[in-house]
């Protein structure tokens, strides 16, 4: 009953990480699926989104009169949630220049992309660097989800549950789009063979832009939903490129709720390895990859993709 | 990880190129012989953010010099090159700086493993070294060179400081957080020693891997065991991350936090409930001695535009290894290391000059710079958001002094030293 009790906090803090780690993976998992590129700005266009609700949450609005008075004496909820819909859809039209310039690599080899999502990413992040300084930030949360509660004697942090129920409920969103819309009916059949798709009279060159702006945005709600946990600063997003990759590849590309478990599975290993072995505790999601991967090398739900085509 | 080194390598590869393009170019027209000084400290990596201090630093003890006419008769030139605080790369720049761009001397380091890496180079072709912000014990102790000195205090120096009293006022239940590379083994090692000495029990060590961001694993078995005490050796952005979890915790006010020094650059901006526990520093921007408003005045001039408004610990440190350089090559007459070393090895400053509460001297035994230690906690009644710590003691040099380095120390002799004229 001890062992028990001593590995439930740990189990609820793997799924509640899980959670999280999902919903950095989401919009890697959609570009990949679809348009068959590995964004390697992804990280930095997380971070980019966090630097954007920052900046709507807590402007410096000096300059702008009785609009700045009228828009610092909203509250900090009001703020926080025009943030959380505003800068996805800011990153979002970043996301969708950057598929602009991605469209002479098409049909070339990968490198090409990997090559200029990568120059993307550390633009971006320099760019950062310049607008916003390279110093911490702190991103102020609501209050209704900061703070701490008790339970079973353990103390948890409100901000960490809302974070993953934000979480669960953004995989739903997704899902939802990508399975019970004809948009998603589309961007799914455009991942399998694009050139059906094409010759069926979709406009494809409007999908891809529309699906990278749309992995962008969700990049940028998980660097919105993040940040407060790990902190913001310029290079942020160099932690989340990685175990995003990780995540789609022990899932399975393409597959979107291979994504969503193996985040969880990521997240429970970590939980616990940091608890019980924690010098063991940044290397178990790569063991976890290899042991994976070793069994299974389309990864535990991966179908035949469109990368292997 | 790879990625992350690869991006980090590749980026600051290109940037180094072009700042020493840049540098070069200028020391090519410069009149008469500058003298170039290598500075070797972080622009990416988990200490980014102190390694611009610490160079901030040494630019402002720079430009005094350079001001009155430099060091005996030479304009002083500086190249920069990221050493991303990775070993490897700390090799690697300090190779490169001392065989391709000549250097004459090399500043700087925040991590203590790019701070060993760069000064085994630096021994091998007798140039001054140097570490201005590490602070790891074993940088002047078992890794101490000939050619390095070390300029911050160290973890044993601080845990010196506050160890023993937190014991007996806090409790003897102790749990260790160490971040997983030398300045966090080398600083909890000495913690333990002197906890487990004043009757303290380790309940257990948790090892924090570099790059963690989630502590909440951690944090949750703290609670498990729930200690009196928690001593945290955990650096840079990694102790961002920490801080702030165990803020939103709630955890500051639950257990006695004795976190080692705090890096000015670490926490300046956080909000102060975010600066729980007691931890230590060797100097503050309010710090009411001598020579201390006009030093701040000479930053915020120097650096109109910076974010920090006021200089920290690491700024301070990156100023005073310069200056203290500048003064060693115009007291030898030459810049010569051999005869610099010497110098650097009688150095003593007075407390009024250094605006430390006690005169501050260099060990000749071990190259590192004795000196005054505070330990603060968060001023949580200061209006003035750049006020966030309230000093709460001091400890003179021979109180904290890292007693064991004398022994484990065992600087190379001056005829095992190259010879080196910049």
């Amino acid at each position: 009953m001890d062992i028990i009790l001593n590995l439930l906090p740990h189990l609820v803090n793997g799924l509640a990480l899980g959670l999280l780690f999902a919903l950095i993976a989401l919009g890697f998992m959609l570009i990949v699926g679809v348009m068959e590129l590995i964004n390697l700005a992804h990280g930095s266009l997380f971070a980019l989104g966090a630097y954007f609700a920052m900046s709507i949450i807590d402007p410096n609005l000096t300059y702008f009169g009785t609009f700045g008075e009228w828009y610092s004496g909203l509250s900090l909820t009001l703020r926080y949630v025009v943030a959380l819909a505003l800068a996805p859809a800011l990153v979002a039209v970043v996301g969708m220049g950057l598929e602009i310039c991605m469209r002479r690599t098409y049909g070339k080899k990968a490198e090409y992309g990997l090559l200029l999502t990568y120059g993307a990413a550390l633009v971006i992040e320099e760019t950062i660097r310049i607008v916003w300084g390279s110093a911490e930030q702190v991103m102020p949360i609501p209050d209704a989800v900061s703070g701490a509660f008790m339970a079973g004697g353990m103390i948890y942090s409100n901000y960490r549950f809302f974070a993953a129920g934000f979480g669960l409920l953004m995989i739903f969103v997704v899902w939802l789009f990508l399975e019970k819309t004809p948009y998603g009916a589309t961007i799914k059949a455009g991942a399998h063979d694009s050139e059906m798709v094409r010759a069926l009279g979709v406009n494809l060159t409007r999908l891809r832009l529309l699906v990278f702006g749309l992995g962008a945005s969700l990049s940028a709600v998980a660097g919105i939903i993040l940040t407060p946990i790990w902190g913001l600063r310029p290079h942020v997003g160099v932690d989340v490129v990685i175990p995003a990759f990780l995540i789609i590849v022990v899932g399975g590309i393409g597959s979107f709720w291979g994504a969503v478990i193996a985040g969880v599975m990521v997240g429970l290993v970590v939980a616990f390895s940091g608890a019980y072995v924690s010098e063991w505790s940044m290397m178990s999601m790569y063991l976890l990859l290899i042991a994976v991967i070793t069994f299974r090398t389309r990864g535990l739900f991966g179908k035949k993709s469109s990368l292997e085509l | 990880m790879k990625m992350r080194n690869t991006t980090t390598r590749l980026m600051t590869g290109a940037a180094a190129c072009a700042v020493a393009s840049v540098i070069a170019a200028s020391g090519a027209v410069a009149a008469g012989n500058p003298l170039l000084i290598g500075l070797t400290s972080d622009a990416s990596g988990q200490y980014a953010n102190s390694g611009a201090s610490d160079r901030r630093g040494m630019m402002m003890a720079i430009e005094e010099f350079n001001s009155k006419g430099g060091v005996l008769g030479r304009q002083i030139k500086t190249i920069h090159i990221d050493t991303e605080t990775t070993p490897a790369t700390g090799s690697r720049v300090a190779e490169r700086m001392i065989t391709r761009d000549k250097v004459g001397f090399m500043i700087g380091a925040v991590s203590s493993g790019v701070a060993n890496a760069i000064s085994q180079v630096a021994q091998k072709y007798g140039v001054v070294y140097l570490n201005t912000n590490s602070s790891s014990p074993t940088e002047s102790g078992k890794n101490c060179h000939r050619v390095k000195f070390v300029w911050d205090g160290n973890g044993k120096n601080f845990a010196q400081a506050a160890v023993k009293n937190a014991v007996s006022k806090y409790g003897k239940k102790w749990v260790l957080m160490t971040n997983d590379y030398v300045w966090g083994h080398n600083t909890s090692k000495a913690t333990r020693s002197l906890a487990e000495g004043a009757g303290a029990k380790i309940a257990e060590e948790i090892m924090i891997p570099q790059g963690t961001r989630d502590f909440s694993s951690s944090l949750l078995k703290i609670q498990q065991l729930n200690p009196k005490v928690v001593a945290a050796a955990v650096g840079g952005d990694d102790q961002k991350a920490m801080r702030t979890q165990i803020s939103q915790l709630d955890m500051g006010t639950k257990y006695a936090w004795i976190n080692n020094q705090q890096d000015w650059p670490d926490v300046y901006g956080l909000p102060t409930k975010n600066l729980f526990g007691v931890f230590g520093t060797t100097w503050y921007y309010k710090f009411d001695l001598p020579g201390v408003k006009e030093f701040n005045a000479k930053y915020q001039k120097m650096y109109p535009h910076t974010k920090m408004k006021v200089p920290g610990n690491v700024f301070y440190n990156g100023y005073w290894a310069t200056r203290s350089l500048m003064e060693a090559i115009e007291k030898a007459g030459t810049t010569e290391n051999h005869a610099v070393i010497k110098q650097l090895e009688q150095l003593r400053i007075p407390a009024a000059v250094r605006m430390q509460h006690d005169d501050a001297f260099m060990n000749p035994k071990t190259h590192q710079m004795q000196q005054t230690v505070y330990l603060a906690r968060a001023n949580l009644s200061s209006k003035d958001k750049n006020d966030m710590f309230e000093i709460v003691a001091h400890a003179s040099p021979a109180t904290v002094k890292d007693g064991s380095a004398d022994t484990t120390c065992k600087l190379e002799s001056f005829a095992d030293t190259p010879k080196y004229t910049p």
